[in-house]
């Protein structure tokens, strides 16, 4: 039996609904068609099976509406008898039907009887229809499980009480019996759902004189095993005093057997507890007391204006009815099975040594660090309140850049130059290619002057060079230090160095400070002749000397060499070259000598050290 | 903000002017001015169009390959930005653009001197031939002050002294 759900109640139909759903369930689920011809025991089972048919969905249809009903066991029995003896009655005599028409008769017959039968009942079932629908309104208590009773005067702020706690939206008014019949509602306290039972109020009354509605709250109160808060007005703005309070409390303390009672003293923010005058408050401790003397009770203060204290009695009652069906639960016979399927494993202590949570040192630091720096950190959004306002102030994006230099996070970089996107020249090795690129230009003027200068000293060079290497034969080797001309002189290097853009002094001082003091070597007077010993590379004076002692230069003054003028006494040009030829020869040894005539036999050194000395690899050392 | 280049005449458009035409095929066309963008409508070639870059480079009016036209290419990857490199940047573009200006007008310069120097020919050819139309010849040849051509002179020295003075 299906207790709780009487919104689940199927549909009681009425009487004559009950018949045509029948009956035309019958003429869709038999086969219909039947002819004279047909053998007469197939014509007696047609029939037979539509009375056996109807006589099955009449019970079946009453049976689930019985048994969905709370109570109405015996009236079952009797319409089921009732039936079935019609069904047997004319399957019997269907047996000895012989003809169509009168097997047809008899299953009319025996259909009507039915029917009638269920006619019969139709004000009953009007009646349980009735009841029906009153049951699906009624809110769906689970008696078995956790529950909460508040009961009182009305008016004393039970069904305040209970839209603080559940989410029961009951109404609340100033004047009596608001609420008018018993409302549900659910809370939760340590992971388990509690049902809360809001009642209309109770009045002290005889027994008999209740009304209907108080008549609720009795029966509840009797009927279920629940936790009672008996709801106390202390201020009396309820409109009755504490000592009606207490005699109705009194009056009904007989239905709070073995239940925990909790006394609420409500509306404490227009009235507190200790403010109360002798009497009352001596009434309340004995309703205290009394509660004491049941299963475990309490008196709490709240207000429900103020919240104040709801939560509190919410968690006293809850605590104080699992512990009493708890206790209840351990005392009963079940709890053997129960105890077997629970096993609680806890590591055995090896010794009496504690040993909590290891946290190491450096998290709880960062923890606090962190916590501080929330706290302390300025974000972007204070910075703008700081400086004006969101209107005002505009972010700096460029804060954060990442740079290679941090001066660099202002600057503002053109995009466009001359016609040009800037972005697209933008090359790392932009210079490399700039320069190769300005490679392939002709040279600039200046580079243009250098190139000319440099030509002409290179050609300066090679002049003096060619007019070395023609008189090369007859031109002793000396070396440096024997310095004919005095051309290596510091002031010819300082004034060389200069031209070249170089500082010469310390060059000179170097030289200077590095030079031995020597005796004057012996000089070597200058001479004209071919010969010209005088080679002076100093740009200017070389070329004018050139100029002034070659005899082979200008083609105006000059005469082949072999022309032979008149007056020489030599025969033909012939004679001549071979004269010039002897000539040269003869001096030649004595220029490679470096001799500056025939009569210079001066030995300068006479005995050189290097012809004198050292050991010989092979050989001997007798003559050296 | 970008500078575009026209997608009939090649001349860059500045931000503020010309029309941007999407195809439905996501293709963008740039167009400087209306008449551009008129030519495009009409669906004529630029490359056919005489006053339009392509038609130049492709006629060889213009200068087409040049190691100058590396510099710029449209990079996609973003540099971190440097302001040694952009103050480079910005200064190797000057002399870029000189350098590109003088090599594209030296090229013209060449494309027309062939006929410059073919022009020449023409005319001395021409004044040879039609010097008699304006002066007569023994005229010429008598009055030497007012000849215009220049005397085929056989080169001795007294003559050659003599010329001197006169040139100068």
């Amino acid at each position: 039996m299906v207790q709780n759900n009487f919104k689940k109640i199927t549909v009681v139909p009425n009487g004559k609904d009950f018949i045509d759903v029948i009956l035309s369930r019958t003429q869709r689920q038999t086969p219909t068609v039947v002819h004279k011809g047909y053998a007469i025991s197939r014509l007696r089972q047609f029939y037979m099976r539509k009375v056996k048919y109807t006589q099955q969905n009449f019970h079946e249809k009453l049976s689930t509406i019985i048994d969905e009903f709370p109570c109405l066991d015996d009236i079952q029995s009797i319409l089921w008898s009732l039936i079935s003896k019609i069904a047997k009655d004319y399957v019997k005599l269907l047996k000895y039907g012989d003809l169509l028409c009168r097997c047809k008769s008899l299953k009319v017959a025996a259909l009507g009887r039915m029917c009638t039968v269920i006619k019969r009942i139709g004000p009953s079932l009007a009646y349980l229809e009735q009841i029906r629908q009153h049951m699906a309104r009624l809110p769906s208590i689970d008696p078995n499980t956790r529950t909460m009773l508040i009961c009182g005067y009305p008016n004393v702020g039970k069904s305040s009480f209970m839209n603080k706690i559940t989410r029961a939206d009951v109404d609340v008014q100033p004047y009596a019996f608001t609420t008018k019949s018993l409302f549900v509602g659910h809370t939760d306290y340590k992971y388990l759902r509690y049902q809360v039972i809001d009642t209309p109020g109770i009045l002290d009354r005889p027994f008999e004189d209740r009304n209907i509605i108080e008549m609720c709250s009795i029966t509840v109160l009797a009927h279920l095993r629940a936790a009672v808060l008996f709801f106390l007005d202390i201020s009396g703005s309820c409109g009755y005093s504490i000592s009606q309070q207490a005699a109705l409390f009194h009056s009904i303390k007989s239905l709070f057997m073995n239940k925990p009672l909790i006394i609420v003293c409500n509306k404490t923010d227009l009235q507190p507890l200790d403010g109360i005058s002798e009497a009352d408050r001596k009434l309340v401790m004995e309703m205290k007391g009394e509660a004491m003397k049941t299963v475990i009770g309490v008196l709490l203060i709240m207000s429900t204006l103020t919240e104040d204290g709801v939560i509190a009695v919410k968690n006293a009652a809850c605590e104080r009815l699992l512990n009493q069906r708890v206790e209840l639960k351990m005392k009963s016979k079940k709890i053997n099975d129960c105890l077997n399927r629970f096993c609680v494993a806890l590591p055995k202590p090896r010794d009496q040594k504690e040993r909590p949570a290891c946290i190491p040192q450096a998290v709880l630091e960062t923890k606090a660090k962190q916590a501080a720096e929330k706290e302390k950190r300025k974000t972007e959004k204070d910075l703008e309140d700081e400086n004006g306002g969101a209107g005002v102030y505009s972010a700096s994006l460029r804060k954060n850049y990442i740079l290679s230099n941090d001066e660099w996070k202002e600057d503002i970089m053109p995009e466009i130059l001359d016609g040009h996107n800037v972005y697209d020249f933008i090359d790392p090795d932009i210079l490399l290619r700039l320069e190769e690129l300005e490679h392939e230009e002709d040279l600039s003027p200046e580079e243009q002057e250098a190139l000319a200068e440099i030509r002409k000293k290179k050609s300066l060079l090679i002049q003096q060079h060619r007019m070395k290497k023609s008189t090369a034969e007859s031109r002793p080797v000396v070396p440096r230090k024997f310095d004919t001309d005095r051309k290596f002189t510091t002031e010819r290097m300082g004034r060389q160095l200069s031209s070249l853009g170089l500082d010469p002094s310390l060059a000179i001082n170097r030289a200077r400070s590095k030079s031995r003091g020597r005796k004057r070597e012996r000089s070597v007077d200058r001479r004209d002749g071919d010969d010209g010993d005088a080679m002076d590379i100093d740009d200017n004076q070389a070329s004018k000397k050139l100029r002034l002692r070659s005899t082979s230069r200008s083609r105006s003054r000059s005469r082949p060499p072999s022309e032979v003028v008149p007056g020489e006494g030599l025969k033909d040009s012939a004679q001549k070259v071979k004269t010039i030829k002897l000539a040269k020869k003869s001096v030649l040894k004595r220029n490679k000598n470096a001799r500056r005539g025939e009569a210079d036999r001066v030995i300068p050194t006479l005995k050189p050290k290097h012809l004198f000395s050292g050991k010989r690899s092979i050989g001997k050392t007798q003559r050296q | 903000m970008r500078l575009e280049k026209c997608w009939f005449c090649s001349s860059t458009v500045y931000p503020g002017h010309g029309i941007q035409f999407v195809r439905n095929d996501a293709k963008i066309f740039h167009f400087c001015r209306s008449k551009c963008h008129k030519n495009f409508k009409m669906k004529r070639n630029p490359r056919k169009v005489k006053w339009t870059k392509a038609y130049r480079r492709l006629h060889g009016k213009d200068m087409t390959q040049d190691s100058t036209f590396e510099f710029e290419r449209k990079r996609n990857r973003p540099e971190r930005y440097d302001r040694n490199l952009a103050e480079n940047t910005l200064k190797a573009i000057k002399k870029i653009d000189k350098i590109r200006s003088d090599r594209a007008s030296d090229h013209i310069k060449n494309r027309l001197k062939t006929g410059k120097v073919q022009r020449q020919k023409e005319a001395r050819k021409q004044l040879e031939l039609g010097i008699h139309l304006v002066k007569a010849p023994l005229a010429l040849a008598q009055d030497s002050s007012l000849c215009l051509l220049k005397i085929k002179v056989n080169v001795s020295q007294a003559q050659t002294e003599e010329n001197q003075p006169m040139e100068e």
